[in-house]
């Protein structure tokens, strides 16, 4: 094996790509997971479509919305960067955004499912006590940590590995936007098979791990 | 208008739910076998399930109205709930539990440490709910459904999954507590002992509807319909044919067999059909029945079945001569005083107090 070839700063951008968007799925994902398991019906329905939707499109059709939706042909775009400032497109930032939306689903079934392991009399007691607020947070999030938790590993692992929403975003700058699912595209297109290899070895053994420490955290989940 | 009104409909899939009665300073028993509605009659009162339609009021206070769209958030509703798991916060310790419901004053930790006193818990306030015993866990789910201080309290089947040991216990403290604190309390029970026990009046659930609200010896000794007579457990439950109408006397004839009762609900005339009810236990046994004793309610039968319950015995007995199979419920000591273990003839009597007549459905 050959760590001559390798670009340490790709793995750097991986992580800050998986890290953002791990970030902004806990901040959304675990509100929407939460109504999710407490609204009626038909409401619960619809909320779990549409926060599903993102499995079932292609990453790059994800990654061509979010680039219209952050660049200047959208009035959200020009938004974003006239009046703020933020340029997202052709950055990380903008390759984190995509990686949550296409690992949305992932978090907010596994933290749904977390939530739902929580005993409904817990529950009922609780709204009979608490502001819905406060039986969310005092409540509900101690209570379902291990699914969240394992929520949490799932949505970063699929961040990680995330190509095709992020390049179209982001492209693969060497350096600056390039991750390591990028990095690999790169050295095949190159015919470097050495570092297609060596890449993909890390990628193989740090979702093992992930994947691994779930498992580990399921249990523990379960056993309570 | 002090206390609870209610008066709703629920439609839950197939099943239909109407429920109307009102609760005073008194504990109110809402009995009924699972699926009668009486858990959901105590969830729309705490807020937990919207009714289709109608009001709930409390001290005067509106906590729903369907006209108005008006709903009270069950947090705010100032009702005690607890049900059979006893549903305490796991990661929470003892008084954290009891606090959590209550508002954040400077007395709310003296005041949860006064409602762990009051029911025994001393030194066990900073214990996790999963180091309790089923009997300490269900003490602080009433800690902490009292901790509200509500003077309304909602127990669905709070002691059910105890020991009977521990229940006894705890229907004691419940009591004591309604004693003390002078409150209105609603406890759900499938339980016709713990019924019977706690109800000082009684609700009697039965797919949907209450079909007998009344006190509790009421409705145990004067059941409004054959289904109520069935649900709150009286075992002779005869058809028969009205003779004569004497008030306040209504003569009946079951089989053949006279008997003279003392009340009967509804306009009854001689040839309605009727059912006639006797609890087992208000059945008189008797050795001798002297010859010249020709009267009503009284006659000569043989044991032709016996159960054994420990405490008591219940016996089925069948007329000699005409006459219903009779089941008669009797203390083990009398059983013994009786000889009813080696002699199988006996006279019955039933006091005309203890017979119940409706018009049959």
């Amino acid at each position: 094996m050959n760590f001559g070839d390798v670009d340490w700063s790709t793995f750097r951008i991986s992580a800050y790509v998986a890290l953002t968007a791990t970030t902004l799925c806990i901040l959304a994902g675990t509100p929407l997971a939460w109504l999710i398991t407490r609204s009626d019906r038909r409401i619960s329905a619809l909320l779990s479509s549409v926060a599903l939707l993102p499995l079932v499109l292609p990453p790059t059709a994800i990654g061509y919305y979010v680039l219209y939706g952050l660049g200047r042909q959208s009035s959200f775009g020009q938004f974003l960067i006239d009046d703020l400032g933020l340029r997202l497109v052709f950055t990380w930032q903008g390759a984190a955004i995509s990686a949550a939306i296409v690992s949305l689903p992932l978090y907010v079934r596994t933290a749904q499912a977390g939530f739902e392991q929580i005993e409904p009399e817990i529950l009922a007691v609780g709204e009979t006590m608490a502001s819905p607020l406060r039986l969310f947070l005092r409540v509900a999030l101690p209570l379902a940590w291990p699914g969240l938790a394992a929520a949490v590993l799932i949505a970063f692992a699929r961040s990680l590995g995330e190509f095709g929403a992020t390049v179209i975003v982001a492209a693969s700058i060497p350096g600056e936007t390039q991750t390591v699912p990028a990095a690999i595209f790169d050295a095949v297109q190159a015919g470097n098979q050495d570092l297609a290899n060596t890449l993909a070895l890390f990628s193989a053994l740090i979702g093992l791990a992930i994947l691994l420490a779930m498992a580990l955290l399921l249990q523990v989940g379960g056993r309570r | 208008m002090t206390g609870l009104a209610i008066d709703v409909r629920k439609r839950l899939g197939n099943f239909e739910l109407t429920t109307a009665f009102e609760a005073q300073e008194e504990l109110l028993v809402l009995f009924g076998h699972s699926g009668s509605g009486k858990s959901q009659t105590l969830r729309m009162i705490a807020g937990l399930t919207t009714p289709d339609a109608g009001q709930i009021t409390y001290d005067g206070s509106w906590w729903f109205d369907s006209e108005r769209s008006f709903n009270l958030p069950a947090r705010r509703r100032s009702a005690g709930y607890a049900l059979q798991n006893p549903a305490l916060f796991p990661h929470m310790s003892v008084a954290e539990n009891i606090a959590f419901g209550m508002k954040n004053t400077p007395e709310r930790d003296r005041r949860a440490m006064e409602l762990l006193a009051g029911l025994g818990l001393e030194g066990f306030e900073n214990r996790k709910p999963a180091t309790l015993s089923g009997g300490q866990q269900q003490r602080v789910a009433l800690a902490r459904a009292l901790g509200r201080r509500a003077q309304l309290l909602l127990l669905d089947e709070p002691f059910s999954a105890l020991d009977e040991s521990l229940r006894a216990g705890l229907r004691a403290e419940l009591l004591q507590l309604r004693a003390q604190m002078g409150l209105t309390i609603l406890f759900v029970t499938h339980d016709l002992r713990e019924a019977h026990l706690l109800a000082d009046r009684l609700a009697v659930f039965d797919d949907g509807e209450i079909l007998q609200l009344g006190p509790r010896d009421d409705v145990f000794r004067k059941p409004s319909s054959r289904r109520v007579a069935e649900l709150t457990g009286v075992s002779n439950i005869w058809g028969g044919r009205v003779v004569a109408v004497e008030p306040p006397r209504t003569t009946v004839s079951v089989n053949g067999l006279v008997l003279v009762a003392n009340t009967a609900s509804g306009d009854l005339q001689p040839g309605d059909a009727v059912d006639v009810m006797v609890r087992a236990e208000r059945v008189n046994l008797r050795r001798e029945l002297h010859p010249s004793e020709v009267h009503a309610n009284l006659t000569t039968t043989r044991i032709i079945e016996e159960f054994a319950y420990g405490s008591a015995y219940a016996l089925k007995l069948q007329p000699e001569g005409i006459g219903p199979e009779i089941e008669v419920e009797i203390a083990a000591r009398p059983y013994e005083v009786l000889g009813i273990s080696h002699r199988r003839e006996f006279a019955i009597e039933i006091d005309p107090a203890d017979i119940h007549i409706v018009r049959a459905d």
